[in-house]
């Protein structure tokens, strides 16, 4: 019960910047598969964030059809991979979007955690 | 443990068993399953395949990969939209704005001059309607022919083969007209509405030419551009 409230808490918040994550991801790794997206964000928080599979993929998909991402084609194995990777507009529109993240984070930390004022 | 060849093949198989009709689709869907399984083995190998596979495909919700197929589908048919909108575009550009425009001023002075203009707008216009049902049906009719002989299908192949989503507004106009008909008289003898009529005669046809001919003819273009998967498959 505990577990599914977490996760659920988790897609709540973390939605909006869903976007964001996969796009610093690539920035970082160059090119990224789904399933690799999915393993590296896990092992990042060490287990305490989860993208769901219905989540992922529909944002991989919205931002190639924006064109901010490229996709590639390896033969893997016995199988066909789809690689994503920012493109030359998804490089600029990743700047935009962590600096966003940014400000909406440290104003979510002022405002959570307010820090005594100085003045008296 | 890696996954056998006939292991990926079943892969391909529950996709579309659960309603995933598209190659594109199907192909990101079973690499994203097979890794999962291969990691799920390495900490549980006594686990069998199906068991596996069952607990990866819960992970996609209660409505599977349902979700995944309809955002594609979105993403793909906006793609298309824009597709459209550029060849669109491309008719108010040098040099092809001329034309246009000397076919909705030639058209307009034929109207004018002609004794029977309302029946000259009515025909014209069922003349596209009827080009628009026979280029529908046709292709509807490949599309079946492809389904029997259970060819590969692409997403944006048929979002091009079925016209996005201009299918249902491209016969819109038909209502509009019924009314214009209604009150020709007064209207006829207008001639900014003869002008406006003759330029939106042209439009539709431009914008049916772009669906219909234009876009169709460069399929494998947009295909090999959407799909660097297309180009291995073709070779």
């Amino acid at each position: 019960m505990s577990r599914k409230y977490k996760k659920m808490k988790n897609s709540q918040l973390y939605k909006g910047s869903l976007n964001t994550i996969i796009m610093k991801l690539l920035e970082e790794n160059g090119k990224m598969y789904g399933y690799e997206i999915t393993q590296k964000v896990k092992a990042i928080t060490q287990g305490e964030l989860n993208i769901t599979e219905g989540a992922l993929y529909p944002a991989l998909h919205k931002l190639e059809a924006e064109g901010l991402l490229d996709v590639e084609i390896e033969k893997v194995d016995n199988r066909m991979r789809k690689y994503y990777k920012l493109t030359e507009t998804g490089q600029k529109e990743n700047v935009n979007r962590l600096s966003e993240l940014e400000d909406f984070i440290r104003n979510m930390q002022s405002l959570v955690n307010p820090s005594p004022k100085l003045e008296f | 443990m890696k996954l056998t060849t006939r292991q990926i093949d079943q892969l391909y198989l529950f996709t579309r068993q659960h309603y995933v009709e598209y190659y594109d689709l199907q192909t990101e869907l079973v690499d994203h399953l097979a890794n999962a399984i291969e990691t799920e083995w390495q900490q549980n190998p006594k686990l069998t395949f199906d068991e596996v596979l069952n607990k990866e495909f819960n992970k996609f919700g209660v409505f599977g990969f349902m979700d995944v197929v309809e955002s594609r589908q979105a993403a793909l048919g906006k793609k298309y939209n824009r597709i459209v909108w550029e060849h669109f575009k491309d008719f108010f550009g040098i040099p092809k704005i001329v034309l246009t425009l000397a076919a909705a001023l030639l058209l307009f002075i034929i109207l004018k001059a002609s004794t029977y203009q309302e029946w000259t707008i009515i025909g014209l216009y069922l003349a596209l309607f009827g080009f628009t049902i026979y280029e529908m049906i046709k292709s509807q009719r490949q599309r079946i022919n492809k389904k029997k002989l259970q060819q590969k299908r692409w997403l944006f192949e048929d979002i091009i083969n079925q016209y996005g989503a201009f299918s249902g507004a491209i016969l819109l106009p038909f209502n509009v007209l019924l009314q214009i008909y209604n009150r020709i008289d007064s209207y006829v003898t207008n001639d900014y509405f003869l002008l406006a009529i003759s330029l939106v005669l042209v439009l539709l046809s431009v914008i049916l030419f772009i669906i219909f001919k234009l876009i169709p003819s460069k399929t494998q273009t947009y295909l090999k551009q959407t799909y660097p998967e297309f180009k291995l498959e073709n070779l």
